[in-house]
Parts: C-alpha cells; sequence; structure tokens
C-alpha cells in the first residue's frame, strides 16, 4: 500500500464517502488511489469552491468534510475557504499536493508553503514527511477538526510521500494522543454555581445565543432551557436557527444589522448569558461596556474566547449543550413574566422607518415570502452583502438551517455552500440568496452543480451594484460611488440558458407571489432574478 | 505590566515560527525570546517575555494555551524565580580604561573571554536588570559590537 491509498483507507474509516476538489500533478498519486476506490469525488471548477462545499457539506452533516486540492495554485486558492471555515468554526480536512520531499524549498514549479501560508487560518497543518504517519495524522486531523471549537485543519503531503509504500502494515489507529491538545473540558463546578447564582438573582435575564450553538448541536437543548424558566433569547447572525423566529421567547437578532428591539432588549437586561459567541464588532459595537451595567456570564468552549473582546463577570469553559443541560436540571425561579411582556411591549413599539421603492421588488418582502413558502426544514444560505443584511432581518426561520458566513464574510459562498449542503441532504429544499456582485464570483460552480445533479434554486437580488459597498459609499462618502457599478452584464438569462437551468425574472412585488410559487415548485434547479432598486439600503 | 512565559513546545519544525506568528498576529510584543532543547529530545522549552495590560497577558497565556504544538504554559512570577540573560560585548579600551574597565568586570563578576590590542571581549550572565545595569557601565569605554541573549526562567 502506497501513501495515497493509505489516505484513502483513512478517509474511508472515517465514513468519508465523497471528496470536493481539483487534480493537479502534485496531488495525481491520491487521484489514482481514488480511481481506484468506492469514494465519490466531486469535481469543482476552482478549488476556492471546493472548501466552500465541504464547508456546507459539513454544516449540514455537523461532522468534518474533505477537500482536496493540488500544489501551488490550487493549493492557494483554496486559502480564503480555509480562512472562510475558520472565521466560522467550520470542521474542514483540507489535503493538499505538495512537490516531492527532496525538492522542498527549492521554488520549484508549482511550490507554495502551504503551512506557512495557512497558518493563522486553520487550527492545525500538517507536513506529511514520512508515508508510515499518514494514519496517525489523519485520525489527529478528524480528531483536531471536529472537538472542542471545531474548525479546518490542512495536511500537505507532498508527492513523493503519496507514492512511498509503507513499511508497516496498514492499521487506522483508534485513539489519539496529543500532548498539546485536550478538548474534553470538564465543567468547573465552582463556576457552574455562580453561574446558576447569577441566574436565580436576576430579574431581567437574556440569553444570547452564537453559532457555537448550533456547531454544539444545543438548539434543542437552549430552547427547552428558556421554555423551562421563561428566559429570553437573542442571537447573533451566526445564531440564526437557535429558535425559531415566531417563538415567543425569541427577541431576534442583535448587532449593528439586528433588530433595534433586540440591541435594546441588550440593554435593559440585568443579566446576559452569552453563549458560543466571540463578540465581535458586528454584534456587539463596545463589548467592554457590557459588564459595566450587568452582569454578564460567558459561556464558551474555547477559553481563548473569554476574555477576548470583553472581560465577563462570570466565565465558564464548556460545551454548550454539556453546560445547558446541566442547567435545566436546577431549580430557578422562572423568571418573570413582566420582564416578557417588557421586552414585547419595545418589540411592538419598535417602528420601522425605512422607506424601500416601489418601483421594484422590495427585498423584505421578498426574504418574508421566499422564507414562508420554503418548507419548514429548508436550507437558507445567505450570500454576503446587502442580500445577507435583509436576509437575516426578515428570514422566517422555522425548523430549518440559516448558513452564511459570519465571521469573514466571503463573497460567493452561498452557491459552493448550497452545492454542498444539498449534496449532504438531496431531500432537503435548497436556497442560496445571493447579489449579482457576488454570484459573479461563484457562477462557475453552476458547472458543477448541473454535471452533479444537484438541485438548488437561487434567487439573484439583482441592482447593478456591490450594494452594501455603495451604501458604505453613500453613507461615509457622501455617496461618492466608485468601482461599484456592475452595469448590465452579464445577462442572466443566458447565463441560465447556458447551464440548462430554468430562469425566472421578478420586477415587482405584485407579481412576486406567483414568481416565488413557481421558482419552489418542483426541484429542477432554478436562477430567479429580482429586480432591486439601488437605492434600497439596509440601514 | 510584564509578563514571563515558560512555555513546553513539542521540538518539531515550524514550532518557533507557529508561536512567534501567534504574537504579530495578535499584536502581542515579545520582548525576549529564548529556545532550547529540554532533557527531553523532544520537547524544547522557550521562555518568552512580553509586556502589556492585564487582558494581554492574560490572552498571550490563552492564544499560547489553545496552539496544538504548545504542551503547558507556565507564568512565572519575577520574584519566585530565576531569571538569567547572558550579554557578549566588545569594549574598547587605551592605557587609561583599561585598569577601570578590568577592574569593573572584577566587581561585577564579568569574565574577559578575549583580550587584543584594540577591545576586551566581556561575557556577562544575570538577571536583567543586571545586565542592562552592566550594559550602562560599559558604555561609557565604547562598545564596538554587543549581543544580548532573551531571558531562560526556572521557578525557585
Amino acid at each position: 500500500m502506497n501513501g495515497a491509498q493509505a489516505i484513502i483507507k483513512c478517509l474511508e474509516a472515517e465514513g468519508i464517502t465523497r471528496v470536493f476538489g481539483y487534480p493537479g500533478v502534485a496531488i495525481a498519486p491520491f487521484y489514482e488511489a481514488l480511481y481506484q476506490s468506492p469514494l465519490d469525488h466531486i469535481l469543482v471548477r476552482q478549488e476556492q469552491s471546493a472548501g466552500h462545499i465541504a464547508s456546507g457539506y459539513a454544516r449540514i452533516s455537523r461532522k468534518p468534510a474533505v477537500c482536496v486540492v493540488t500544489s501551488g495554485p490550487g493549493a492557494t486558492n483554496l486559502i480564503t475557504a480555509l480562512a472562510t471555515a475558520y472565521a466560522d468554526s467550520i470542521p474542514l480536512i483540507a489535503i493538499s499536493g505538495q512537490v516531492s520531499s527532496d525538492l522542498l524549498g527549492r521554488d520549484v514549479f508549482q511550490e507554495a508553503d502551504m503551512r506557512g501560508a495557512t497558518r493563522s487560518f486553520v487550527k492545525y497543518s500538517y507536513l506529511v514527511k514520512d508515508p508510515d504517519d499518514i494514519p496517525r495524522v489523519i485520525k489527529e486531523a478528524f480528531y483536531i477538526a471536529s472537538t472542542g471549537r471545531k474548525g479546518p485543519v490542512l495536511i500537505d503531503i507532498p508527492m513523493d510521500v503519496q507514492l512511498k509504500k509503507l513499511h508497516r502494515d496498514f492499521a487506522y489507529p483508534e485513539n489519539v494522543s496529543i500532548r498539546g491538545y485536550k478538548p474534553e473540558i470538564r465543567i468547573n463546578m465552582a463556576q457552574l454555581r455562580k453561574v446558576v447564582s447569577a441566574i436565580d438573582h436576576a430579574n431581567k435575564p437574556l440569553i444570547c445565543a452564537g453559532g457555537g450553538v448550533i456547531l454544539s448541536n444545543a438548539e434543542d437543548t437552549i430552547r427547552n432551557f428558556c421554555e423551562k424558566f421563561n428566559i429570553p433569547v437573542v442571537h447573533t447572525m451566526m445564531g440564526m436557527g437557535v429558535m425559531p423566529k415566531k417563538h415567543p421567547l425569541n427577541f431576534g437578532m442583535l448587532g449593528s444589522n439586528g433588530k433595534p428591539y433586540a440591541n435594546r432588549a441588550v440593554g435593559r437586561a440585568d443579566l446576559l448569558i452569552i453563549v458560543g459567541a466571540r463578540l465581535a464588532d458586528r454584534a456587539i459595537p463596545q463589548p467592554e461596556s457590557l459588564a459595566t451595567k450587568r452582569t454578564v456570564i460567558h459561556i464558551d468552549i474555547d477559553t481563548a474566547e473569554i476574555g477576548k473582546n470583553m472581560g465577563p463577570s462570570v466565565p465558564l469553559v464548556g460545551d454548550a449543550r454539556e453546560v445547558f443541560s446541566i442547567l435545566a436540571e436546577q431549580k430557578f425561579s422562572a423568571a418573570d413574566q413582566s420582564w416578557i411582556d417588557e421586552l414585547e411591549e419595545i418589540k411592538r413599539s419598535t417602528v420601522d422607518k425605512r422607506v424601500f421603492s416601489d418601483r421594484f421588488v422590495n427585498p423584505n418582502t421578498l426574504v418574508q415570502k421566499l422564507s414562508e413558502k420554503m418548507e419548514d426544514d429548508a436550507i437558507y444560505v445567505a450570500d454576503v452583502g446587502q442580500n445577507q443584511l435583509w436576509s437575516a432581518d426578515n428570514y422566517i426561520m422555522k425548523e430549518g438551517r440559516f448558513l452564511t458566513t459570519g465571521g469573514m464574510g466571503t463573497m460567493g459562498y452561498s452557491i459552493p455552500a448550497a452545492i454542498g449542503a444539498k449534496l449532504c441532504c438531496p431531500d432537503k429544499q435548497t436556497v442560496a440568496v445571493i447579489g449579482d456582485g457576488a454570484f459573479q464570483m461563484c457562477m462557475n460552480e453552476l458547472a458543477t452543480m448541473m454535471v452533479n445533479d444537484v438541485r438548488i434554486k437561487m434567487i439573484i437580488v439583482r441592482n447593478g451594484y456591490l450594494g452594501l459597498v455603495r451604501e458604505y459609499q453613500y453613507n461615509s462618502y457622501d455617496a461618492h460611488y466608485i468601482g461599484v457599478r456592475l452595469n448590465d452584464w452579464p445577462k442572466f438569462d443566458k447565463i441560465a440558458e447556458a447551464y440548462d437551468i430554468d430562469y425566472l425574472y421578478c420586477s415587482s412585488d405584485d407579481e412576486l407571489d406567483d414568481k416565488l410559487d413557481e421558482f419552489l415548485d418542483g426541484d429542477r434547479p432554478c436562477i430567479m432574478v429580482c429586480e432591486i432598486d439601488s437605492e434600497d439600503r439596509v440601514k | 505590566m510584564k509578563g514571563i512565559f515558560s512555555v513546553l513546545v513539542e521540538n518539531r519544525d515550524g514550532v518557533l515560527s507557529a508561536v512567534s506568528g501567534l504574537f504579530a498576529r495578535r499584536g502581542f510584543n515579545i520582548d525576549t525570546l529564548a529556545v532550547g532543547e529540554t532533557e527531553n529530545h523532544d520537547m524544547s522549552r522557550m521562555t518568552i517575555t512580553s509586556t502589556g495590560d492585564q487582558r494581554t497577558i492574560d490572552q498571550i497565556e490563552k492564544q499560547l494555551n489553545k496552539n496544538i504544538d504548545v504542551i503547558k504554559v507556565r507564568r512565572l512570577n519575577e520574584a519566585r524565580s530565576i531569571c538569567l540573560e547572558m550579554v557578549l560585548a566588545k569594549v574598547s579600551y587605551n592605557s587609561e580604561t583599561r585598569t577601570p574597565l578590568i577592574e569593573l568586570c572584577q566587581m561585577t563578576g564579568a569574565k574577559i573571554m578575549k583580550v587584543t590590542a584594540k577591545y576586551l571581549l566581556i561575557e556577562y550572565h544575570s538577571d536583567p536588570e543586571s545586565v542592562d545595569d552592566f550594559i550602562r557601565l560599559v558604555q561609557r569605554y565604547g562598545i564596538i559590537e554587543l549581543q544580548r541573549t532573551g531571558t531562560i526562567a526556572m521557578e525557585k
């Protein structure tokens, strides 16, 4: 067995059935082993998409997904996807071919120092120099990617290591032992008691749920806890889906792009329980000031997150699911209904003063109607830009998933991520919502979609501009618009036609219902362009 | 405030760059850095000194701990540890300054490693502050070349 065949054996042992990738010479031995294996290969059209497809797949399967690239430009093209997965804590295994180990460091053709280049974008990286190390390295990589705070792991494998025979008989290790990595966290009971006491003494408790809740599969646990003790919830963008939109205890997304009433809820709370959120600038503009006016409990699996952006009153390191399972067993008196009523009143009295053009499709109406019409367990993938913020603002979350890149904000994420999500769960209705700018960053993947019969639906929110940058120039630079006009190309109907994808066009609210029904009908891939007024802004 | 971190790491290629890269990326200062193998060939010890506010020093410890190649991080208390630095200096002299310079070496315990017609090559090691003092003292004689190590430290 050679190194490449050993990689395949390891992937099989991890239950991997398909990989996403783009071949090249330095990874050719792996592809030869792939040819002889039962694993599926999905050929992407650019390596970045291999990473995003794996990300969508991993988020839905809740397990690490694998992407494969060749050395040099193939590997460097993947870096943006690794950075995206790292920022959102998505477990990926990236396997990159590398030039032969005797040539390393000589700047030969298609050599790139991938360990060096990705150091701050991966949870860990390996450069494998001995084929006998492959089973251990891959076992460790899956373990590191999927435990603790999840994230991408890179395995860079020189071509000669893929070709060389293993000296030992192949055996996939059962256990992992890494001296510097112990992700099993025993919850500190003294801290937990402080958390319990803080909740018990609070009159106006509020939970702020982040993406960590979803990564820990803790949605149900937190929902049960809130319902049992009548504690309201706000969430970050990555925390969309912790609660259905219409849940009486859900008070929406907080932050500069969130609901004003969610931010006011934070302002009124005397206890804020932050769980699985890193409190970046978009969620809380001045995190340091939070704990001055209220008690703040910060629960996170990553010790380094606690105190990074804000000094909490009560820190607790632990897995959200485990912590809230324990908390649900405690005896608290349920929070007073008057606190919920107060929040309800704030929500009712918050008037949305934004005015939207009636010449074209109202983006808010679009997202509301679309999400109402989508199946209950559907997957909605929002891209980046105005479309993302309108999506987060208006999406009517039921029991499905809302995927977006909240951390890195990588344009062109949605279509490949939707492809990955749909490949993982072909039965789930999957819709990507994307602007006309980001669409042009990833439309090459329409081919990947068609070739592999992946039936996703796409809405292009079109206004002929890079809308969010335009909005920023409007607000900050006296509407000096530069570098944001997309003009009138491409003709999206012709793009759809070129890929044999159904095409719909909607330019007014009046026809929105019918068009959306037609769009969602059946499972054929469909692109629907919704014309939006370029003057429509998020704020 | 000052932070002294004694960091036990895997003795592998790329680990030093990963640790120093972590400081660079997050805007933490490295005041001094000393690295060497420990009694176990597969582990190295880095002693890193840094300055920053309490939150920065706490974050450095947490971020170091998060690094998978880092086996153990200990924050050392200066008062309860032995901290040493070493300095090598070529100090020029003439017939007038030769005697006081030699006397200075004798008083401070510095060693004269080599004598040439133009300079003395002096080795001195002590706690970081004494090393600062020593450098100030020999400065007046004219330093031709000076090299100083990072701090190494061990709990008493």
